[in-house]
């Protein structure tokens, strides 16, 4: 009985998986169509790999979008939980006011939000560039955070920080010590979140990077009319970095682990 | 403090937008029955969206949960791992796919919403039940709780504010999205999203745009109110 | 997992790093210019970059390129305070930008390769003395047929109402676009695309309501290619209104599709160089123009993007005999049909709303 749940429940994580991959996979295939195709397949050919590499947009695009989507994250996600923890300590009202404001840049279109963005900066006469983009990127990322880690928050028992501070931590120690190491799971969805949503967006950095700057979603939403199986390459270099990266990360303690439990095996043995 | 200072930008942002409007536009929006009929639209496929989503990442994410923590991280960073793909190649995938079936416009929309999507509400229900306190589970079993007493009374009560979260990162989203219905709608299937953008853009008239979008945020405000009253409720019998 | 992210990301950013460092050395330009750098705002995927890297050598300055996806949204970008110095605009939007003052005249003797304009960009409606723009690319708006389902003689007799030929019901594509969506309806009623009458338009809603009732098309835009080149040389669907450009590309995958610009008139169009008020290089702008109407780099461009280039000596090598566009009757312009229009900007009605905003509102109807 508990075995056949447990294969049910797996093939079903596999079929969510698969779901997940197939369009990836699809990607892949098509990086590799000889002709310029993002739907027929006519050929294999590795052309757009070639013009990918040649190409200096695409890779000042690939380095602005990680740059990017690095500090993005990280200014969103300390700022995103330092609020969401001192909300969770302030009043009802505040509490329910910010929190409803929290929701309005998640449900205005992009394009309202970019708009917004883009008065304001040239109406303080700000010239847009990397620093403009990155503070749009990490205000409609921090939403995305709190949103995240409140409910954990909600979660939390509140008398482990006051123990804390009765103890004599300082408020600093307690935060540090205390709320966030049990907050770290939701802290770190959050962060991935936020990466995900700074990686990925278009509207908002083409209003707010000024002529200087450019990222791969600028790149590929301004190509659509002739797009190509470039930026196919493109993402099939991503998956392919993060992949092996992945495997190595997870795979190599698993041997050492493996290898110290068959060096201790062999002491008990001898 | 900071955050507040930062949305003060948005939201001053937007409001200058706003601020030019008249009632004209309200006006022309309710007039004319395809805006409205436009916008439950929208909302109706935001709805079932989430309904999805949940369907399939609640489940989804329990099962996640019931890992060990080293595997629980690989998958989620499995999950992530397509989002970092830009969204317009994935849809187009999508629409490459969905050509070997004879859908309507209706379902491939919906299949790259929840596809687009779904990761978000797994990743929030994941959060709040990968940190359920063991000894609740426990406690529940020694107090003779079978498992599906144990999982309606105490873990599902628990995960709700992670429920809650993933609804609201998926449903506001949804409602406005617009590359999507764009793609995979076949261009007669018309959303809010892509009203206001169409708007915004291609007829440069903002003022409307932004009637649009206000009209659109306000009801959402007000089903979210309704899911928070809802959400309360809940709470309190459990 | 932090290990992992910030495993991932040190990978990435030196693979990219690496790609920018190298191309970075090449400031060391002439005094000739107000600065050694140049902004660029072009459409996406218009250009072979070689080209850029040409011109960098040559002058020894630094392109700075960026893309957009509409003209509206470029238009929005530079009214943002974004300082470009050079803008590819399309006709209608040049026209716009220079009503509004936010493009600056131009110093033709400094574009000592005007002479190479084609005949058919040569005095365009927007700006017919290049006073404000010189034209980079161009193009028509036509329909695009799968040769086995429909006959040439057909198209001829029919023009644009074949569109709503109920013959046709679920064979055909319409393009999804405001203006392009009441393209075929104004013109098969022999009305004009700038037109003011409301009654007109009304007509065309009417058409286009029939043409649904019908045909039952399909709305696309972007897809257009990958559905008429369709599979094995049959296309999805018979006929698809399309852009010249993108039909020299689908037949040029499959020769079973030809194009057909009906006689009834259709919209021509061109996308032009501009120097907008912003820019603090002027003199290097308009190198950047006369370098992109130089034939090597007009052909390569051509080559890369598919679209009809502005220069004539290009359209004639590349269409004729042994070109790569040999026989694709969508490359080669047709010149002499007083029917054909651009779009003009800023159309107001005779009720006293603006032509877009009425086609935007009456295209969410049909559809």
């Amino acid at each position: 009985m508990k075995k056949l749940k447990k294969i049910l429940s797996n093939s079903f994580l596999w079929l969510v998986m698969l779901f997940f991959y197939l369009p990836i996979f699809y990607v892949i295939l098509f990086s590799f169509n000889e002709s310029k195709s993002l739907t027929k397949f006519s050929g294999f050919s590795l052309q757009w790999y070639q013009k990918m590499f040649e190409s200096r947009s695409v890779r000042e695009a690939i380095y602005y979008t990680l740059i990017i989507a690095v500090l993005a994250t990280i200014i969103s996600t300390i700022v995103g939980t330092l609020t969401a923890i001192g909300l969770s300590k302030s009043n009802k009202v505040l509490k329910a006011v910010v929190l409803q404001i929290n929701d309005i840049p998640m449900m205005n279109p992009d394009i309202v939000t970019a708009i917004g963005f883009m008065l304001l900066f040239s109406s303080l006469g700000v010239q847009k560039g990397f620093a403009t983009i990155l503070l749009a990127h990490v205000s409609f990322c921090i939403p995305y955070v709190i949103l995240t880690v409140m409910p954990r928050l909600r979660q939390l028992d509140d008398n482990l920080a006051e123990a804390a501070l009765d103890l004599g931590a300082t408020p600093f120690q307690a935060l540090t010590k205390v709320i966030i190491p049990q907050l770290r799971g939701s802290i770190l969805s959050g962060a991935l979140i936020a990466f995900t949503m700074s990686f990925d967006d278009f509207v908002i950095s083409f209003f707010t990077s000024g002529p200087k700057v450019s990222n791969i979603a600028i790149y590929v939403y301004s190509a659509i009319k002739r797009i190509n199986p470039t930026i196919n390459a493109l993402s099939t270099i991503i998956v392919v970095i993060v992949t092996i990266t992945l495997t190595i990360v997870n795979v190599v303690p698993l041997i050492k682990e493996k290898k110290k439990r068959g060096i201790s095996d062999e002491k008990v043995s001898a | 403090m900071l955050l507040i200072f930062l949305y003060a930008f948005t939201v001053e942002g937007n409001s200058i937008i706003t601020l030019h409007f008249t009632f004209e536009n309200f006006a022309k929006f309710f007039s004319d029955s395809i805006f409205p009929m436009v916008l439950a639209r929208s909302l109706k496929i935001a709805f079932y969206t989430t309904v999805i989503c949940i369907l399939i990442g609640y489940p989804a994410a329990y099962i996640i949960a019931q890992q060990s923590e080293k595997v629980q991280t690989f998958i989620v960073l499995l999950i992530t791992l397509p989002m970092w793909i830009n969204m317009l190649i994935r849809t187009y995938s999508w629409k490459g796919i969905l050509s070997y079936f004879e859908f309507d416009a209706e379902i491939n929309v919906m299949v790259g919403m929840v596809y687009n999507f779904l990761p978000f509400m797994i990743l929030q229900i994941h959060t709040s039940l990968s940190k359920l306190d063991r000894n609740l589970l426990t406690a529940a079993k020694d107090l003779g709780a079978d498992e599906i007493q144990t999982f309606l009374r105490v873990t599902l009560p628990l995960s709700i504010p992670g429920v809650i979260s993933g609804i609201t990162l998926v449903f506001l989203p949804a409602v406005s999205s617009f590359f999507i219905p764009k793609l995979l709608g076949g261009g007669s299937y018309v959303l809010i999203g892509n009203l206001i953008e169409n708007y915004f853009i291609s007829v440069g008239n903002w003022n409307y745009g932004s009637a649009i979008s206000l009209i659109m945020a306000l009801v959402i405000i007000l089903s979210m109110f309704v899911t928070k009253k809802m959400e309360k409720k809940t709470g309190e019998e459990a | 997992m932090k290990k992992f992210l910030l495993s991932v990301l040190t990978v990435l950013l030196v693979i990219s790093m690496a790609g920018c460092s190298k191309d970075n050395n090449n400031n060391n330009g002439s005094k000739e210019f107000e600065s050694n750098e140049l902004y660029v705002f072009n459409w996406g995927e218009y250009i072979d970059e070689e080209n850029i890297k040409k011109f960098e050598a040559k002058y020894g300055v630094r392109v700075y390129y960026k893309t957009f996806d509409s003209n509206e949204e470029m238009y929005t970008a530079v009214v943002g305070g974004d300082k470009y110095d050079i803008i590819v605009p399309s006709d209608y939007m040049v026209e716009r930008m220079i009503k509004e003052k936010m493009i600056q005249p131009l110093d033709l003797s400094l574009i000592t390769n005007i002479g190479a304009l084609a005949e058919g960009v040569k005095s365009p409606d927007y700006d017919p003395k290049h006073e404000y723009s010189v034209p980079y690319f161009q193009g028509s708006v036509g329909i695009a047929y799968d040769k086995n389902k429909v006959s040439l003689e057909e198209l001829e007799e029919k023009g644009w109402s074949i569109l709503a030929d109920p013959k046709y019901a679920g064979e055909v594509y319409m393009y999804d676009a405001d203006r392009d969506n009441f393209l075929p309806a104004l013109k098969a009623l022999g009305y004009s695309v700038n037109t003011t009458s409301t009654k007109e338009i009304e007509d065309a809603y009417q058409w286009l309501l029939k043409q649904k009732q019908d045909v039952k098309p399909d709305w696309v835009n972007d897809i257009i290619n990958d559905y008429m080149i369709g599979t094995d040389g049959v296309s999805d669907k018979a006929l698809a209104v399309v852009y010249s450009g993108a039909a020299t590309y689908i037949i040029s995958e499959n020769e079973n599709v030809g194009y057909y610009e009906p006689k009834q008139g259709t919209n021509v169009w061109g996308d032009a160089m501009c120097i907008p008020t912003t820019c603090t290089n002027v003199k290097l702008a308009h190198a950047w123009i006369n370098f992109m109407l130089e034939e090597e780099v007009a052909e390569a461009n051509s080559l890369w993007v598919g679209y009809t280039s502005s220069v004539q000596a290009v359209i004639d090598k590349l269409s004729g005999e042994g070109g790569d566009f040999y026989g694709i009757e969508s490359y080669t312009p047709r010149v002499g049909y007083p029917k054909d229009e651009e779009y003009h900007d800023d159309v107001t009605l005779d009720d006293g709303t603006k032509l877009k905003t009425k086609l935007a509102e009456l295209g969410v109807k049909v559809k």
